[in-house]
């Protein structure tokens, strides 16, 4: 899977595009991530407390999502989400719950020199759809990537 | 002279901060934690992303959500965050297994709005030479203390 050469900026197709696979996010999920990032907040970790509030049940971390939309792409271009990523800008539009299935659709949107002679910036569109279609998160990731010589 | 009293103290309960608690431009800074091999085995592991091709280099995502554990370590009691909002984030330098991370931040600016506030904070991830790994800003939308 890791074994090819990494992509050169010349390899990328602006306007290529990406569709993943289906996650469930489970309960072992968000409970692994609150032990491993320390991120205990009731919003994820205290169902009674849920039960009161306008999402009625315990909601996945944003940053969890995050990284499983990470894992995602990586199963289909894991090229892609191997290169280094230099700036990352991302929304969270809307709760993502216990048994939601998630994929990701991700599309290289531009592709251009940077100022570092002998490297290139490609901007990968990400968006993160639930089972009824809704886009729960979304972002555009910048990645810094080498020029082929000659 | 205080005599020991007989009544038990008030019972610990978590105390938070809210949204008019939040002071804009007042620096915290987080305890350090060493990232080790296994937090990225446990982080790969639970979202599936590919191994990296130099195994000693720290996966760029799971810096940040190491940050947002330590966020909750500083001398402020915590914050009752309704919602992650937004944010926008730079990588600077890589991560190796065996650094030690903290996190320096404060608030950049705040907005009241009717059913809470919008905190932006700016947060830096520094190593133990004090070099800042990844910064950014976060936009938090943050609970009002209800009225008495």
């Amino acid at each position: 899977m890791s074994a090819q050469a990494p992509l050169s900026f010349e390899d990328i197709k602006v306007g290529e595009e990406f569709v993943s696979p289906g996650r469930t996010v489970t309960e072992m999920d968000v409970v692994l991530f609150a032990g491993l990032s320390g991120d205990y907040n009731v919003l994820h970790t205290d169902a009674e407390h849920m039960k009161s509030s306008q999402f009625g049940e315990r909601i996945a971390h944003g940053l969890l999502v995050l990284s499983l939309q990470q894992g995602l792409v990586s199963r289909i271009a894991p090229e892609l989400v191997e290169l280094p990523m230099a700036e990352l800008g991302w929304k969270f539009r809307g709760p993502v719950k216990i048994g939601d299935t998630v994929h990701v659709v991700a599309r290289v949107s531009d592709k251009r020199p940077a100022d570092r002679p002998g490297w290139g910036l490609v901007t990968v569109e990400r968006r993160v759809i639930n089972q009824r279609g809704e886009v729960v998160q979304e972002g555009e990731s910048e990645h810094m990537v080498e020029r082929r010589l000659g | 002279m205080a005599s020991a009293s007989a009544a038990s103290p008030p019972p610990r309960t978590e105390r938070s901060s809210y949204f008019e608690d939040v002071e804009v431009g007042v620096p915290l800074e987080t305890p350090a934690m060493t990232v080790t091999a296994a937090h990225v085995s446990l982080f790969s592991g639970l979202t599936g992303g590919a191994p990296a091709a130099d195994p000693d280099v720290v996966p760029d995502l799971l810096a940040l959500c190491l940050s947002s554990g330590l966020g909750w370590r500083v001398p402020r009691p915590p914050l009752v965050v309704l919602a992650f909002m937004a944010f926008d984030w730079k990588f600077h330098l890589p991560l190796r297994i065996g650094d030690t991370i903290r996190s320096r931040s404060h608030t950049a600016a705040k907005r009241s709005m009717k059913d809470g506030g919008v905190v932006f904070e700016e947060r830096a991830i520094v190593n133990h030479r004090d070099e800042i790994v990844q910064s950014g800003r976060l936009t938090l939308l943050v609970a009002k203390r209800k009225p008495a």
